[in-house]
């Protein structure tokens, strides 16, 4: 049955999928993969990472149709000619979301589910079970619901539901977008594990960069075609090439190649190779410049206008039970832009519906532009505080981008002259003007998102509350939102964001706020809080490279951008 | 937010064949339907609760509660006007259509609670478990299963939903009615889109982990009759053929 000792053969694909006009989702791709290999796929929305990773097992073009030529041939099995379920036992493909894939009763019977199919008799299903459990570090959990499981553990569970059909190759599609730092440490670390065994051959479609170094093998992809292919240690540091496709480039060598002539090979890559290089090539620190820096931080925090916002001794306690804050005190000033940090269940979101009204403290009490919330509603609370949620499609509804933006306005009784200026300032303030007849739901993920931060703008609030704004969005995307949060709180807006993004927070945040348990841990400037590398790692929040180099060089700089300009040759 | 009916407890109604309660269930059903005698109708509501107690999920009932209530009091405001009784009590309210709205409200809320508390009782795979060794096919089984465990997923999709339209203004509880039933739109369109979204997941996912690749699937849950299953069907039996003998016996 064998036609070659390679796992994977791919030869000429190319894929359209049926509702795609202006060109193919894949194009032309040619690979082989060994026996034992790991590999990170990287690229841009759009580049046809996951198409590549759904024509692995079959689902393209068995499950999704459209045009498809070429040939996959994996482990000596046409995949064109197989069904789906046969192709289970050779590869198993795990998705980005969690939530969906799960379905089962508890966690024993999700695991059990794919050898059951198989008709692995029951002893043995329950050796796999112990054995998966096991590998994805879920042995103390094997009796409870799914539901209840933290994001992590779910991801863990989808893997560990995977890795029991005992597949050859394990394909996951990007396992840890969705998941907050130590959700994504402990995805990669079962990686880690895996590969070691050597036994098994994994592919993942990633976009954390710093995680791509333990990899064998890195694929660059972009608009259908593989673009690079090749170690990661040469791969990340095409830092230009990785720019310019709109991926985010490795801060160290970005920050070296700007600084020094280096030839590309001896660029370092991690922050510790980083600072031995800092001192082979005699670079000094301009303190001058830097006490600019600072000074112009302390400006900014002088300007903020009055305390609009303020928690004093809030509590939460869930229908459930959970108490979900706990003592929180927290002021926030007109024009501040401040980043809420923390895991999930950590209590961010929770406490950030305090602000808008979603959610009335247990005791203690929060006041919004004067008014006590408990007296208050959403509504009325809403003509200052706007709140974005994290998904853009739990709000997109209507037809036309128009129409959804209009939406709080027509809600708030304007008449239509005034809506329509209303609409027009918005999609001018994400960027947008001329999208109004186009349909939100064909638009890309990064612009729904903006459509909703729009529809939020469109009530025109004095704070904007952003729930995780750039999850799920590429680099290029990323930093596209950003600059417009940028924007909006140089206009005036005062900015709370939820997020996990480390650099997010470096590069744009004002202040920050680290919760765990429903309390507030650190809490300060950004660069005062970054600066405590080891209080934030106990916390298991890794600061962005270029913080951690800047550290050990006895400074804090945020970007690489701030480096530069503060580093004498 | 729960997700799933199930309750995970340690009890007898929990360790019995998923059969035994679905007949269990069929015949509260059988019954509830024959009688509309408002006494009959609250021995069965009795006994349907005894049984649920024994399974200590009562408490889930908390979650429809209103849903019962709503029942009980459209029926009640239904027959009371509709009924050709003689006792007139209110213009055309009359005492037997009062009585007689109250039955036809314990009626279907004593169906509900049975069918709930077999949800909230049984594991989703052990109902499939069970359709499947009643002879149903594998596949009907799982859809309906998963059908069941589908609901609550779209009420906990619906929670975030509401919330997220309400912190963009969405007032429901102004405006006339016509006004209120088309600001459903804005909350029904993103909860249909994230449905349809998890269920093509979903199923990518079950194909994904050899779903359908062979008739021939072995279960990781056992069933079997054992002695508790007898005994609860034999009492269900029994109590069938006392109210079936009642029914046309004394034609009631």
């Amino acid at each position: 049955m064998t036609l070659s000792d390679k796992e994977i053969i791919v030869k000429d694909l190319t894929f359209r999928y049926k509702e795609q006009k202006d060109r193919n989702a894949i194009e032309g791709i040619n690979l082989e993969v060994e026996k034992g290999e790991f590999i990170v796929i990287m690229g841009p929305s759009g580049a046809g990472k996951s198409t590549l990773a759904q024509c692995l097992n079959g689902l393209i073009p068995h499950f999704t149709k459209g045009h498809y030529s070429g040939e996959v041939v994996v482990r000596g099995i046409k995949v064109k000619e197989t069904p789906v379920s046969k192709m289970a036992k050779e590869i198993g493909l795990v998705f980005q979301d969690f939530e969906a894939q799960l379905f089962s009763t508890n966690t024993k019977l999700e695991i059990a589910f794919g050898p059951e199919n198989f008709g692995v008799p029951r002893e043995e299903i329950e050796e796999i079970i112990r054995r998966v459990l096991k590998i994805v570090n879920l042995e103390r959990l094997e009796g409870r619901p799914p539901s209840t499981l933290s994001g992590g553990q779910k991801q863990r569970l989808a893997i560990g539901s995977v890795l029991a059909c005992m597949p050859s190759i394990l394909c996951m599609d990007e396992p840890t977008t969705d998941l907050d730092p130590i959700g994504k440490i402990g995805v990669f670390n079962i990686a880690r594990k895996l590969h070691e065994e050597k036994e098994l051959t994994l592919i993942i479609v990633e976009h954390e960069t710093e995680e791509a170094l333990n990899a064998d093998r890195i694929i660059l992809m972009e608009k259908g075609k593989i673009i690079k292919d090749g170690k990661p240690r040469e791969v990340l540091k095409e830092v230009d090439l990785m720019e310019k496709i709109g991926l985010m480039p490795l801060q160290i060598p970005k920050y070296f190649s700007q600084v020094s002539n280096l030839e590309k090979a001896d660029l370092p890559l991690t922050y510790e190779e980083g600072v031995q290089k800092f001192k082979e090539l005699g670079l000094q620190i301009d303190e001058g410049k830097y006490q600019e820096i600072l000074r112009r931080e302390d400006e900014r925090e002088k300007r903020y206008k009055d305390v609009i916002i303020q928690a004093k001794d809030v509590e939460y306690v869930y229908s459930n039970g959970t108490k979900a804050l706990d003592g929180i005190n927290l002021e926030i000033r007109e024009g501040e832009f401040i980043a809420l940090l923390g895991h999930n269940g950590s209590g961010k979101t929770t406490l950030a519906k305090h602000f808008n009204c979603l959610l009335k403290p247990t005791r203690g009490s929060v006041i919004v532009y004067g008014k006590d919330t408990k007296n208050s509603n959403v509504y009325e609370i809403g003509n200052y505080v706007g709140y974005a949620f994290q998904n853009p499609d739990h709000q997109i509804f209507a037809d036309t981008v128009y129409d959804e933006i209009a939406f709080g306005p027509r809600m708030r009784g304007c008449t239509e002259e005034e809506v329509k200026e209303r609409v027009a300032e918005a999609l001018k303030a994400v960027d947008m003007e001329g999208f109004e007849k186009e349909d939100p739901f064909a638009l890309s993920k990064g612009e729904r998102q903006r459509i909703a931060v729009a529809s939020i703008l469109a009530a025109r609030p004095k704070v904007i509350i952003l729930d995780e704004p750039t999850t799920g969005l590429d680099y290029k995307e990323q930093k596209r939102m950003m600059e417009l949060v940028k924007r909006l709180n140089e206009s005036g807006h005062t900015i709370i964001m939820i997020t996990h993004t480390m650099w997010i927070v470096a590069e744009y945040a004002h202040k920050v706020a680290v919760m765990r348990d429903g309390k507030i841990e650190m809490y300060g400037k950004v660069r005062d809080v970054f600066k405590e590398e080891e209080r934030l790692l106990e916390l298991s929040l890794k600061p962005p490279s270029i913080v951690s180099l800047s550290n050990r060089l006895g400074k804090t700089f945020l970007s690489v951008e701030e480096m530069v300009s503060c580093t004498k040759r | 937010m729960e997700m799933f009916l199930y309750m995970d407890k340690d009890s007898i109604l929990h360790k019995l064949d998923p059969r035994t309660k679905i007949f269990i269930m069929l015949i509260s059903f059988a019954i509830a339907l024959m009688f509309s005698s408002l006494s009959l109708l609250l021995i069965l509501s009795f006994l349907v609760i005894l049984y649920g107690a024994l399974g200590k999920v009562l408490s889930n009932l908390k979650r429809i509660r209103v849903i019962l209530i709503m029942i009980a009091i459209m029926s009640v405001i239904l027959w009371a006007l509709t009924y050709p009784g003689t006792t007139r009590l209110w213009g055309p309210v009359t005492k037997e259509g009062i009585i007689y709205g109250i039955a036809i409200g314990i009626k279907f809320d004593v169906m509900i609670i049975a069918g709930m508390i077999f949800l909230s009782s049984t594991k989703i795979e052990e109902i499939s478990l069970g359709l499947v060794k009643l002879g149903i096919p594998y596949r009907p089984a799982f859809a309906f299963s998963t059908a069941v465990r589908l609901v609550p997923m779209i009420v906990s999709t619906s929670y975030i939903i509401t919330q997220a339209q309400k912190s963009r203004g969405l007032d429901l509880d102004t405006g006339n009615i016509l006004q209120r039933i088309r600001k459903y739109i804005p909350l029904l369109i993103p909860v249909l889109i994230s449905v349809i979204r998890q269920a093509n997941i979903l199923a990518m996912a079950l194909e994904s982990k050899g779903f359908g690749y062979s008739d021939k699937r072995t279960s990781y849950l056992e069933i079997k009759f054992e002695v508790r299953d007898y005994a609860f069907l034999a009492v269900a039996l029994l109590i069938l053929i006392v109210a079936v003998y009642f029914k046309f016996k004394y034609r009631l």
